[in-house]
């Protein structure tokens, strides 16, 4: 289940784009799941670890990606550390319910992304309430952004 | 500083062509729409001006701001547009804050997270968008975006109750027109608790009345809230002292120009907010007049019936009879 703390808080990882800079393997990005959100989000196209084809910068390395992507692609591949996520648009909403699907994430989120109208499992942890619709995601978590 | 300035930015890809006209705009939207990429570009111009592939064109300097040292670098700059890019923290701090009143510089903030500390404007919220491919090149072309449109709502409005940020003159104004029409009216102190009221109350016919030249840092969770509910609209003038100059009741050979392009008539350092302007404006033109205003306490000149009717004809859509 995808779990959100709203608001500051202590032990998340802010800068999502510099930890990715020293921090992304090469393996991360020829992941098939991961080409499929680098498609989806950037509309690039992974050529191999190193190399993506951006339609508008052209051959860039992962540290070219949007800031989005690599903070999608940290949730996925460090399951025990919290990130950022407020350096997400809405495009990358259903990436992070997909990728805690199977497994449990918690990102930590400053602001309220859309993740839609309903048919979603979210836990709340400030309040420890788990939410399923926009309606009740917006009126629980907007009192703490 | 004052006045709009026009950026332009590109390189053999990329173009972006945008106006800044006040002291802060924040850039917001999806990912990979170009905002990183945009101060990417700013950056590389400034830093190598001499032998960079990118084409900065403005006619006041810029400049890009980030890390521990921010306050060091502001300290240097003056008369400037300075860029921001998310993941700098300091952006939320009543320190920046307060650095930043004291500067003469137009910032351009790039996050999705609400800056309480900093009065923006509703308008000055943008997002990036490809309008397409720009001349013979392969070049894209990006430009900004309203992210909140100026005409939300088409419909006319008839609330049951109208709420106000304000609890000065503002309050006292609305209160008097809603007791004559037998609506409830109340204040709310302040406008973080705007969306409190709003999700402890059900589907009420309501109206709220903000200031949209400072609730720019609201603006996302209560259109979010009120996205889910019927009956609620919002609206807002730049501030209740823009309305009154905007009704005509104050004559001043200057006002129509204001009125027409603030930004040339707002200097940044002097008013951090439009909405202080234009209170300064409002007590400046109507002192030792019939209709001298205070901000704290309503002239009573401003109730009379044809005061009222002035300015209440200028809130389109909107009924209070």
């Amino acid at each position: 289940m995808l779990k959100i703390f709203y608001g500051d808080m202590k032990e998340s990882i802010y800068n999502t784009a510099s930890y990715f800079k020293y921090d992304y393997e090469d393996d991360w990005i020829v992941d098939p799941f991961v080409k499929e959100m680098i498609y989806d989000v950037d509309k690039s196209v992974v050529l191999d670890s190193g190399v993506i084809d951006s339609p508008v910068l052209g051959k860039i390395p992962p540290t070219g990606l949007s800031g989005g992507v690599k903070t999608l692609i940290l949730v996925k591949f460090e399951k025990d550390k919290i990130f950022n996520a407020s350096t997400c648009g809405d495009n990358c909403a259903k990436w992070f319910l997909k990728i805690a699907e199977k497994e449990d994430r918690t990102i930590n989120l400053h602001h309220l992304m859309d993740f839609g109208k309903e048919g979603f499992d979210i836990l709340i942890l400030n309040t420890n309430q788990i939410v399923h619709t926009k309606m009740e995601l917006v009126s629980i978590a907007g009192e703490f952004v | 500083m004052k006045g709009k300035h026009r950026v332009i930015v590109s390189t053999k890809r990329l173009k972006y062509d945008f106006e800044i006209r006040r002291n802060i705009t924040i850039i917001q939207g999806d990912s990979a729409t170009g905002k990183t990429t945009l101060v990417d570009m700013i950056r590389e111009a400034v830093n190598n001006p001499s032998g960079a592939a990118v084409d900065l064109v403005c006619d006041k300097k810029c400049f890009v701001l980030d890390g521990t040292l921010w306050k060091e670098q502001l300290a240097a700059v003056s008369d400037s547009i300075v860029f921001i890019d998310e993941g700098n923290e300091f952006i939320k701090t009543i320190e920046f804050s307060k650095f930043i009143q004291n500067t003469d510089n137009y910032y351009v903030i790039v996050t999705r997270e609400s800056l309480p500390a900093l009065p923006y404007s509703v308008e000055e919220i943008y997002g990036i968008k490809t309008s397409g491919k720009y001349g013979r090149l392969e070049q894209k072309f990006n430009e900004f975006y309203r992210i909140y449109g100026a005409d939300i709502y088409k419909g006319s409005i008839n609330p049951d109750i109208v709420v106000t940020e304000d609890s000065n003159s503002g309050y006292q104004f609305f209160k008097n027109i809603c007791d004559d029409a037998h609506l409830r009216c109340e204040s709310l102190n302040g406008k973080s608790n705007i969306f409190q009221y709003l999700n402890s109350h059900g589907n009420e016919n309501t109206l709220v009345i903000v200031d949209g030249a400072a609730f720019g840092s609201e603006m996302h969770r209560v259109t979010e809230l009120i996205s889910e509910k019927k009956g609620i609209a919002i609206y807002l003038p730049e501030s209740f002292e823009w309305l009154v100059l905007l009704s005509g009741i104050v004559r001043n050979s200057m006002l129509n120009s204001i009125l027409e392009s603030p930004s040339d008539f707002i200097e940044s350092k002097e008013y951090f907010s439009w909405e202080r302007f234009f209170t300064a404006v409002l007590i400046d033109m109507t002192k030792d007049s019939y209709l001298a205003y205070k901000k704290k306490n309503l002239n009573s000149a401003y109730l009379t019936d044809t005061v009222k009717k002035a300015i209440l004809e200028k809130m389109n859509y909107i009924n209070l009879n």
